[in-house]
């Protein structure tokens, strides 16, 4: 066919390739082989084979710009080329296969621990090498045919589609959740999830699908024009306003009684890593100040509030008092946990406040992970229990309510903690202190040219950061009840960051969504578990390299992020004169296009 | 007339005087001072403990020449710092987990010719093999990692690629755990090194011998390659001001690959010889060493190829002496648990008094 990009096709497809065996060897596949997300066929393993030839297929399918401007592929081309790559895939999919299969599985494995006779037979299919990879393939290739589809076909038809099967599937996977809300509700669920394999049944896939997709019509059709009127009145009414707040909080108090105790306690955990993030994102987010030892407020927060509520240590004979300790209540305890915090901000950050960028985030870095060092050390001991860590953290108890026995009280107390930390952190950004660090963090000499005392702002972010991070510790010092230096490490630090960063810096709902979507979800689905540090890191990168402002951006930050971009991609294509056209290529190009000056 | 105004003026400078307390200078000053002392009490009470509790003369020999080995090994992964920073300016986070790969990929030949016998058939030649093949891992990993995950940013606001680096480094270490699982392994070294050499009356552990000379050979190779080729000069050219040099025709892409390029060859050879001095290899591995060889690099003054040799070999030193050294003389019960400890603390002393480190320009401000 003329005109087809050969070489952007077999390059997307070889990478496409490569990704596939990545997952291979990594043993996700293996891992999701078996759980089953409809009927009994489709479980997510099988779902992740032809994946990798999908997104290959929608990435070279993607809009051309040829001299600024715009060239979409038509759907025929789309599908064709789509197809072509997911070959491509698709045969180097295979032939690693094969090659694996001939060369002995055995000897792979000694290198390859993930290489194994149950891999191959779920690659094939159980239908042996020749027969069972044609299946392989024929499944590539599907895969890169809806990738082009899904980037070619008219919106009206490829938009539904797309949300009806990712509703479906997103159903499938929480099928250990929307099968218990049903329940609370009282609604059967046996139609919808098959009790045997917990997927979803194919009735209830079907049915899921056509509702999804008929809303997403709907939607389109003129249910977002009355969304953004009914938005507007809500915005304009402050009765309206107050009313919308009411629905939320009553909805929230009700929220652990519908899902029970198992969800609850992983709510629970979502909570606490939504403070750090609220924390964490006033000095990354709102300053600018990279902290990668943020878990030094954490540990802080969790043992301060050991040994202030009577708290005892770990020996190897029984327990024993800490050196140093008071028994005071949690609810005194806590504020002065959090003003301890505080202090502890301002002393780590007086001393490194002339650093900037990368080189604070290794100092922070080197200071959390002193923190983390000493906490497990023996010279701790007498303290704080060393390596053995502490026991006996107070529950909180108040009105009855047991926080650490009982998940869905815990949930309570942590909700309050949240809400008083979105509100100040909300307050913080709209008011001048708010404006101060979003100078400072767009333009230090200039910020302090313009008489803003750049030093006590930044103070300030690490003491607000410190107070509000020391609070999860404290919180999850009182879920636990015992406190181990392990619970303490950097992972903590890297976990806020990517909190903060996939919501997106600066934006509190993105916060809330982050910690949702990084704690929730692995929460709820155990398989991740082994898994989560990985997705961590590829989530990480991918969201900086291809959507830097998160999920849910903050308008301002995502224009200081995407401003560089857009930038960097006119000098890259030699065409800064018409910056104009290479605008619409930056993701989320209608905000980059409000920026007048691209240089 | 004038007196008055005078003296207003001198009341007014002795204000601005006053205003213009230098609070940060007097922290550092202040700061520096207690550090000091700590150390210096330290040090003291530790070389006066009872003969009965006190270190013997060996063992603080031991200590140098394994605190040299190690710097010197931190040296060779410095480098990949250094020579990164100097071109980019900014911390390649993942490179620890570049290291990790050449290590793994050099543990696979050592265990199969470990098996095989060959390994103390021909221990010179499986070394070698050793060498080369973790150097083209690393390689590839290093080439990999800033061809996906730093090149499309090269222009990004400088926070976008430091986290970018600290996700690539999480996604590699726990690639390697999915790849070849999360146990421990045992690296096997060639019989013909255990034990010890004699030189000019020193008594040298072997392995810390080929250590020392491995590492040496190398810096040199590498100060040559940078200062003599033409490559070497593009580098330079890049690292003082990447648009002028390409302006001036050199292949800015290139020159950054090939930095990467050297970067993993040399953690590469770093591999090989930690994973012989230590005979462990995990996937974890990567992140100590990745944090103490980049102190290191700060610690001689980062950019700077001999800064990284020097801020090495202080490191390794410091690390090995410093716990026996000061921490003994504080009565603290364990103190090489602590060593990590001093790297961070060295880290940040560093940045805060001397962000040029030790080689370096003595630069203020790391904008």
């Amino acid at each position: 066919m003329r005109g087809l990009p050969t070489a952007s096709i077999v390059r997307a497809g070889l990478v496409g390739g490569v990704s596939a065996l990545f997952v291979s060897l990594v043993g996700l596949y293996t891992r999701f082989a078996d759980l089953e997300l409809v009927g009994e066929q489709i479980t997510l393993g099988r779902v992740l084979i032809p994946a990798p030839a999908l997104v290959a297929a929608y990435v070279v399918t993607r809009p051309r710009f040829v001299g600024g401007e715009r060239r979409p592929i038509v759907l025929g081309g789309g599908l064709a080329v789509g197809t072509f790559t997911g070959a491509v895939t698709g045969a180097v999919f295979a032939l690693a296969v094969w090659f694996a299969d001939w060369f002995g599985v055995d000897r792979i494995r000694q290198v390859f621990v993930q290489v194994t006779e149950p891999l191959i037979d779920f690659l094939t299919f159980d239908k042996g090498v020749p027969a069972g990879l044609a299946i392989l393939v024929v499944l590539c290739l599907a895969g890169g045919a809806i990738g082009g589809f899904e980037r070619t076909a008219p919106a009206s038809i490829r938009t539904p589609a797309a949300v009806g099967v990712l509703t479906v599937l997103a159903l499938g996977l929480l099928q250990r959740i929307v099968p218990i809300i049903l329940i609370q509700l009282g609604i059967e669920a046996d139609w919808l999830y098959t009790p045997s394999t917990r997927g979803l049944t194919w009735l209830g896939a079907a049915g899921i699908f056509v509702v999804a997709a008929a809303a997403n019509v709907l939607w389109t059709r003129g249910g977002a024009r009355a969304g953004q009127r009914v938005r507007t009145t809500i915005q304009e009414a402050p009765a309206a306003k107050l009313g919308l707040l009411v629905v939320t909080l009553s909805l929230l108090s009700v929220l652990p009684l519908l899902l029970g105790t198992v969800i609850s306690e992983v709510l629970g955990q979502v909570m606490v890593f939504v403070l750090l993030g609220i924390g964490l994102n006033i000095v990354v987010g709102y300053a600018g100040l990279l902290d990668l030892g943020y878990v030094a407020f954490f540990a802080f927060g969790a043992y301060t509030t050991g040994l202030l509520t009577g708290a005892l240590l770990n020996t190897t004979t029984g327990a024993a008092e800490p050196v140093l300790s008071a028994d005071l209540n949690f609810y005194v305890a806590v504020w002065i946990v959090a003003l301890m915090a505080a202090g502890l901000g301002l002393l780590i950050g007086a001393p490194i406040l002339r650093l900037r960028g990368d080189y604070l985030a290794i100092v922070t870095l080197g200071l959390g992970e002193i923190v983390s060092i000493i906490t497990a050390s023996r010279w701790a001991q007498p303290l704080i229990g060393g390596p053995q860590g502490m026991r006996g953290v107070t529950n909180a108890e108040i009105l009855g309510l047991n926080f650490q026995k009982d998940p869905q009280a815990f949930y309570y107390l942590a909700l309050a903690f949240v809400l008083l930390a979105l509100f100040v952190s909300w307050r913080l950004a709209a008011s001048r202190v708010g404006r101060a660090w979003t100078a400072m963090r767009e333009d230090e000499q200039v910020a302090d040219a313009m008489g803003i005392s750049t030093i006590k702002y930044k103070l300030l972010a690490f003491a607000m950061g410190g107070a509000i991070g020391a609070l999860g510790g404290s919180l999850f010092a009182v879920n636990i009840g015992s406190l181990s230096p392990s619970s303490f490490g950097i992972l903590i630090s890297i976990t806020a960051l990517a909190v903060v960063v996939l919501g997106g810096l600066g934006s509190l709902p993105g916060v809330v969504v982050g910690a949702l979507v990084l704690i929730g979800l692995p929460g709820l689905l155990r398989e991740f578990e082994e898994y989560r540090l990985l997705i961590y890191g590829g989530a990480l990168v991918a969201i900086m390299v291809l959507r830097p402002q998160g999920l849910i951006p903050n308008v301002r930050r995502s224009r200081e992020l995407l401003e560089e971009e857009v930038e960097q991609d006119a000098w890259a294509k030699g065409v800064t004169g018409q910056a104009e056209a290479v605008v619409g290529v930056v993701p989320g190009g209608r905000l980059a296009g409000e920026s007048e000056n691209l240089e | 007339m004038g007196t008055a105004t005078e003296e207003r003026q001198e009341r007014g400078a002795q204000l601005g005087r006053l205003e213009r307390l230098p609070w940060r200078k007097i922290i550092l000053i202040v700061l520096s001072i207690l550090i000091v002392s700590i150390v210096a009490i330290g040090a003291f009470r530790t070389l006066t403990l009872p003969p009965d509790q006190r270190y013997a003369p060996a063992a603080w020999r031991d200590f140098i020449v394994l605190g040299v080995a190690q710097g010197a090994i931190y040296a060779l992964v410095a480098l990949g710092y250094t020579l990164v920073y100097g071109i980019l300016r900014m911390i390649n986070f993942a490179h620890g987990e570049v290291f990790m790969f050449g290590a793994f990929a050099a543990f696979f030949f050592s265990d199969a010719y470990e098996r095989s016998g060959f390994l103390d058939a021909n221990p010179w030649a499986s070394i070698a093999i050793m060498l080369v093949v973790a150097m083209l891992t690393s390689m590839g990993v290093a080439v990999l990692l800033e061809r996906v995950a730093y090149r499309p940013l090269r222009n990004a606001p400088r926070l976008v690629p430091l986290i970018t680096a600290i996700g690539a480094s999480l996604f590699l270490q726990n690639s390697a755990r999915g790849f070849f699982g999360a146990q421990t392994r045992g690296f096997g070294v060639p019989t013909i090194l255990d034990g010890t050499w004699t030189v000019l009356g020193l008594t040298v552990d072997r392995i810390q011998a080929v250590v020392l000379l491995t590492v040496v050979v190398a810096v040199i190779l590498l100060s040559t390659f940078i200062s003599k080729t033409t490559t070497g000069k593009s580098m330079r050219a890049v690292a003082a001001d990447s648009e002028i040099a390409s302006l001036m025709g050199i292949r800015v892409d290139r020159v950054i690959v090939t930095t990467f390029a050297i970067g993993g060859l040399l953690a590469g050879i770093a591999a090989v010889l930690f994973s012989m001095t230590f005979q462990a290899v995990d996937y974890t591995m990567g992140f100590r060493i990745g944090i103490a060889a980049f102190t290191a690099a700060v610690l001689g003054g980062i950019g700077s190829i001999w800064g990284a040799a020097l801020g090495g070999i202080s490191l390794g030193l410091l690390q090995s002496l410093g716990p026996a050294l000061i921490l003994t003389g504080y009565a603290i019960p364990s103190p090489f648990q602590l060593k990590d400890a001093f790297t961070f603390l060295v880290l940040v002393l560093v940045l805060i008094f001397r962000p040029g480190g030790l080689l370096g320009s003595g630069e203020a401000e790391k904008v």
